[in-house]
């Protein structure tokens, strides 16, 4: 019997389905090897669990998106989150939870009955087997991780950090040029993509292990300020329990001050 | 406990919902508010065409550029000749692989009855390879332009932090040409389909610049009903409503609903296509009055999309890339308080951004309105008329029909809720 697989997305830009549809001949070649027996961006049929895997992209915003991940955790042995939505709360999590009702009248208006309650990733509700990183993922990942999941091991982050592909694409050290770069702490595995498009490192693939945050930020106050620093470390890790130690510890020093 | 229903092969999540006994239908969008509007108050100018495009990931591009725009707009930047050129290959690039990712994988399983758009390998390998192709040659395009086939990092208001050499330009050039045939293919296809059969006074809206069939320079908005608006002036003729079952805004013109996209954009620049396009256009028999001939309408756009880029890549093949295209400017923080407006076509219609800026270059308000904040009031208005020209017909045919028609519209509710 071919392993269940299901995948389902919660709220996000699905960027990361888009980068799985991207892989064209090889998606083919990995449904083959498994029964997709739920995928509603893809399909009608939508089978209920047990499911051997279960990928979920997207950040669990609403209360009824929170019920549904626990409930697909219960229904499926090994759980996938896919994209750093789902993974680190990402782009979503860049809002507050405190700020969110202040938006709602904002956008929505003062009548507005709103539904989200917070933008936090996967791993704030359930337990999860693996994050594969990234905004959107690395289409070489996602090939490795899913072949992986397929022979029954349990996949690995890649141990190096993105300086590691980033020199091997041949390129400046952003560092060096006195500018913000979080290349240094941030997981490898895709392929230094934005530095070589001319960008920084916003850190999407997560924080490595054992990451030297400390001393990327030793470096990096030597040309630049909190503020700045905290613009970089709020696009996809603000909801990181790094970036809360970071900033709101920082923050209330300086307001007891 | 259940997991919620939603209608099934459309990016986000939507479901329609019935009153039978008082024979009404209406749509509701339950994707979490996600608030992006707010979440780039207090950032630099830059962000907002970082953290936007993810937005959609279906058409990440086109928000991207929007953006761009009303940032440069905000900052008096005009762009020179060969950023406008790559910008425009780029969104080429877009309309392709977000045409052909909503015409294989999400609407031909309708007609071709599948179940899903992974069958059709099996089934019509033909029109799979076509597919392919044009996902393939597409992806390419975006990658090497915008330096990612989702979400691009090159881009940057005033230019490109990165641009192709001339060596990549001739190899796209390669490629490019080969998504002619598969567009060509693609048209074949969607020509030889039987769309089921309404008839509704649509309001069709469109990007336009009045000379050629354009999606990037977006000066006016012009509409089937002979309307005429500069874009800067979106919100006088764009009205937003809440409703109560609904997390993304529903946009009207005047209370009543609209319609945009390919079938919106051939009506209204139809007659500005060129060559092949154009005979296609003709032969096609395009029917303006009925939303499923949107699939059409964007197998003809698909053609037009893939001579555009090979015509692009010919120029800049010939010219070069101009070393303007990568002086970017220093910083952009204007002299005073600035507000600016970006417009373009998106792959579902027109897409708008308005952004203020401080002195320091900081975000101090943001309003977008997408495609299918546009969309979702004519998907409704249009689902009722199909339910009453359709009565008699089981729930099953009817519910049917109905996703058909959603799905005809291409609805991006990721979009709409933003």
């Amino acid at each position: 019997m071919r392993p269940r697989l299901a995948i389902f997305d919660f709220t996000d830009c699905e960027g990361c389905e888009v980068a799985l549809v991207s892989l064209r001949e090889k998606l083919l070649e990995l449904t083959d090897q498994v029964e997709v027996v739920n995928w509603r961006l893809a399909q009608k049929k939508a089978d209920d669990g047990p499911y051997d895997i279960v990928i979920i992209e997207g950040t669990p915003v609403t209360q009824e998106e929170i019920n549904t991940l626990r409930f697909l955790r219960d229904q499926t042995k090994v759980l996938v989150g896919l994209g750093s939505c789902a993974t680190l709360g990402g782009i979503p999590g860049i809002i507050d939870k405190e700020k969110r009702s202040f938006w709602y009248k904002k956008i929505y208006g003062k009548d507005y009955k709103p539904r989200g309650i917070d933008a936090l990733p996967l791993t704030a509700y359930v337990t999860v087997d693996y994050s594969l990183h990234g905004c959107p993922v690395d289409k070489k990942e996602l090939v490795r991780i899913f072949e992986e999941l397929l022979v029954g091991k349990a996949p690995k982050g890649k141990s190096y950090s993105v300086c590691f592909e980033c020199n091997l694409a041949g390129n400046r050290c952003r560092l060096l040029d006195r500018k913000i770069c979080l290349g240094p702490i941030t997981q490898g595995g895709c392929g230094a993509v934005c530095i070589s498009g001319g960008l920084t490192c916003f850190g999407c693939f997560g924080l490595r292990e054992e990451a030297q945050i400390e001393n990327l930020l030793e470096t990096i106050y030597k040309f630049s300020d909190s503020k700045e620093v905290e613009r970089y470390f709020s696009t996809f890790l603000k909801k990181t329990p790094e970036y809360a130690r970071i900033f709101k510890e920082t923050k209330k020093t300086n307001g007891k001050s | 406990m259940e997991k919620a229903e939603f209608i099934t092969k459309i990016e986000g999540h939507g479901s329609l919902h019935f009153n039978w006994g008082k024979n009404k239908v209406w749509l509701e969008v339950a994707e979490g508010e996600r608030l992006f509007e707010g979440m780039v108050v207090g950032r630099p100018a830059e962000d907002l065409y970082w953290i936007t495009p993810r937005i959609c990931g279906v058409c990440p591009i086109a928000h991207n550029l929007a953006a761009i725009k009303a940032v440069e707009d905000a900052l008096n930047i005009k762009p020179g000749k060969s950023t406008i050129l790559l910008r425009k290959l780029l969104l080429d690039a877009q309309m392709i692989q977000s045409h052909t990712l909503h015409l294989y994988f999400l609407a031909a399983p309708d007609y071709l009855g599948l179940d899903s758009g992974l069958e059709i390998i099996k089934t019509h390998p033909v029109y799979f390879q076509q597919a392919l192709e044009l996902k393939r040659i597409s992806d390419l395009l975006a990658d090497k332009i915008g330096g990612r086939g989702i979400h691009p990092m090159a881009t940057a208001a005033g230019g490109f932090r990165k641009v192709p050499s001339i060596e990549t330009l001739k190899m796209l050039k390669k490629e490019a040409v080969k998504m002619l045939l598969a567009a060509q293919g693609t048209f074949n296809l969607f020509s030889s389909l039987v769309y089921p059969e309404v008839s509704v006074n649509l309001n069709l809206f469109s990007l336009t610049n009045g000379k050629t069939y354009d999606v990037y320079d977006a000066k006016y908005i012009s509409s089937n009903k002979k309307l005429k608006v500069r874009s800067e002036n979106y919100q006088d003729i764009i009205e937003e409503k809440i409703k109560d079952y609904s997390t993304a805004k529903f946009g009207y013109h005047k209370k009543k609903g609209m319609m945009v996209g390919s079938l919106a954009r051939l009506n209204l620049q139809g007659n500005l296509l060129k060559g092949e396009a154009k005979k296609l256009f003709k032969e096609a028999l395009v029917d303006f009055k009925n939303p499923y001939h949107n699939n059409l309408a964007q197998a003809i756009e698909t053609y037009h999309f893939a001579a555009e880029a090979n015509e692009i890549l010919d120029i800049l093949i010939q010219t070069g890339i101009d070393s303007e295209a990568t002086s970017l400017p220093k910083d952009l923080k204007p002299g005073k308080n600035s507000v600016g407006v970006g417009a373009l076509e998106a792959p579902r219609g027109g897409l708008y951004y308005e952004v203020r800026l401080n002195t320091k270059g900081l975000i101090t308000r943001c309003n977008i309105v997408t495609p299918t904040v546009q969309n979702l009031s004519s998907i409704e208005e249009t689902a009722q008329i199909v339910l009453d020209q359709n009565r008699g017909q089981s729930k099953e045919r009817i519910q049917d029909l109905l996703e058909m028609l959603v799905r005809a519209y291409d609805p991006c509710i990721t979009c709409s809720v933003h």
